[in-house]
């Protein structure tokens, strides 16, 4: 369910990215709502296990490159890694309030759009590595919408958490992942 | 031991993820713009969304993109405004500078085809008086040349006589005026009389007097300047008989003649200063067209 949700939301943050954004007066570059998502499960082992994280991370990311038109894979890829990345991150450092997120949202976005260009230049060769310039603004912007948007699966885990423990299926913290487990919701 | 095979299996799924990922981005590179089932059931999916979406998106941009050029385009309105009315007023000074233009072309034009010595002058007033039918006229240069009698021409015609000359500025006597008097000849007839202005009219009428009955003259027939008395040019144009007054008795026509010149719209004429050359003593040569714009053809 928690996954479903999630992945509803990021659909409807994609689309969101997709339309609106390319509309915006900003238009080389706009932030990185998947990502956010990534951020989010690669950033709460309490909720979420680094398996049921890597496969949403997965979702989200073939979701963004059918939406994208990027090649298959790219950003499915990339987006696991990154997932994998915010999950090592949780063990070093405890990612909580404002600041912290736009911090952490700004670097997972420079190294997501560095591993995107190397990606692509493997597989379309012919991209080369542009789009590296953009980079910076698009962290930024990634940074500025960061803090929004963790927040808002933030609360979407606790109604998730809420609808579960009506129904009788309310559990503790996953042990999944169980060497990490500092994460934003638990601090809080 | 459940720990570490759990931890395993979470290892197994993670590397099963980006192994299906590799995978994936591996035959996208192969076959680029190739869909799977699965990959058109999700854009089907997606795709109503995203349109709904831009929709809206575009709904909300519309509103603020026509609300933004909304303001522009008022702004714009406004210079646009300001513009036209600038651009009216220098039209309406270029209109005036190319009618002011054209009166100097003609002036000048008549002051070449006149054959006799001319300044130009500009009117500062006309009719100043009900009674008095005088034009004041005002010389830029030539100070103390103009004198009184001297002929006033302008293209369409005389328009009248010096009357009195105080410095730059002169009172014309204009050939509607009781006082003024002008030997004219009416050339289709050859007939000869004194034009004089016609007091107490509303128009400016003139009438010509002692014309001959043997002579008889119709409505329409024009009348120019006889040249006689040395002051006026010959077949200068002066008017058109434009009524024959009936019942006359005795030696004289009675008829009235309407001015060529148009005193109410006076702007520039040009004052002779020097009189004209000799007439030719040759008999009928003076009835012969001369040149010049207020020639009569």
């Amino acid at each position: 369910m928690r996954s479903a949700a999630t992945l509803f939301v990021a659909y409807l943050l994609l689309i969101l990215q997709s339309t609106v954004l390319e509309m915006a007066p900003v238009h080389m570059a706009v932030p990185s709502f998947g990502l956010l998502v990534v951020l989010h499960v690669g950033l709460s082992p309490s909720k979420w296990t680094i398996s049921s994280a890597a496969i949403v991370a997965f979702a989200t990311g073939y979701l963004f490159d059918l939406v994208s038109g990027a090649p298959q894979g790219v950003h499915a890829f990339v987006f696991t890694l990154m997932t994998l990345f915010a999950r090592a991150l949780t063990r070093r450092v405890a990612v909580n309030g404002i600041v912290l997120g736009a911090a952490t949202s700004f670097v997972a976005s420079l190294l997501a759009t560095f591993l995107v260009v190397l990606v692509r230049a493997q597989v379309a060769p012919e991209g080369g590595y542009g789009g590296l310039r953009q980079a910076p603004l698009e962290a930024l912007l990634t940074a500025i919408f960061g803090p929004l948007v963790l927040s808002l699966f933030r609360r979407l885990d606790g109604r998730v958490d809420t609808a579960r423990s009506r129904v009788g299926l309310a559990r503790g913290p996953r042990g999944g992942g169980t060497s990490m487990s500092m994460s934003l919701t638990d601090r809080r | 031991m459940i720990g570490s095979s759990k931890l395993w299996r979470e290892i197994l799924v993670v590397g099963a993820t980006l192994f299906v990922a590799l995978f994936v981005l591996r035959v996208s590179s192969r076959n680029p713009g190739e869909l799977s089932m699965l990959d058109r059931g999700i854009l089907r999916l997606v795709s109503p969304g995203q349109a709904a979406m831009s929709y809206v998106a575009r709904g909300i941009t519309g509103v603020a993109g026509r609300y933004v050029e909304l303001k522009g385009v008022r702004a714009e309105n406004e210079s646009l405004h300001r513009e036209n009315r600038q651009l009216r007023a220098e039209l309406t000074e270029m209109r005036r500078l190319a009618e002011e233009s054209g009166r100097y072309q003609r002036l000048l034009g008549l002051r070449d085809a006149t054959p006799a010595e001319t300044i130009a002058a500009r009117v500062i007033a006309v009719d100043a008086s009900p009674h008095f039918r005088v034009a004041r006229v005002e010389i830029d240069r030539g100070e103390g040349t103009v004198r009184r009698g001297m002929p006033v021409l302008t293209p369409e015609g005389v328009v009248g006589r010096i009357n009195r000359a105080a410095g730059k500025s002169s009172d014309v006597l204009l050939l509607v005026d009781p006082r003024s008097a002008l030997d004219v000849i009416a050339p289709r007839t050859g007939g000869r009389g004194i034009l004089k202005g016609k007091s107490g009219e509303n128009g400016y009428r003139c009438s010509i007097e002692y014309l001959a009955r043997g002579e008889p003259v119709k409505e329409g027939d024009a009348v120019v300047t006889s040249g006689v008395g040395g002051a006026f040019p010959r077949n200068l144009a002066v008017g058109h008989i434009t009524k024959i007054i009936p019942g006359a008795v005795g030696l004289y026509q009675d008829v009235e003649v309407t001015p060529d010149v148009d005193f109410a719209r006076l702007t520039d004429v040009l004052v002779v200063v020097a009189p004209p050359p000799t007439p030719d003593p040759e008999p009928g040569s003076h009835h012969t067209p001369g040149r010049g714009l207020a020639v009569m053809k």
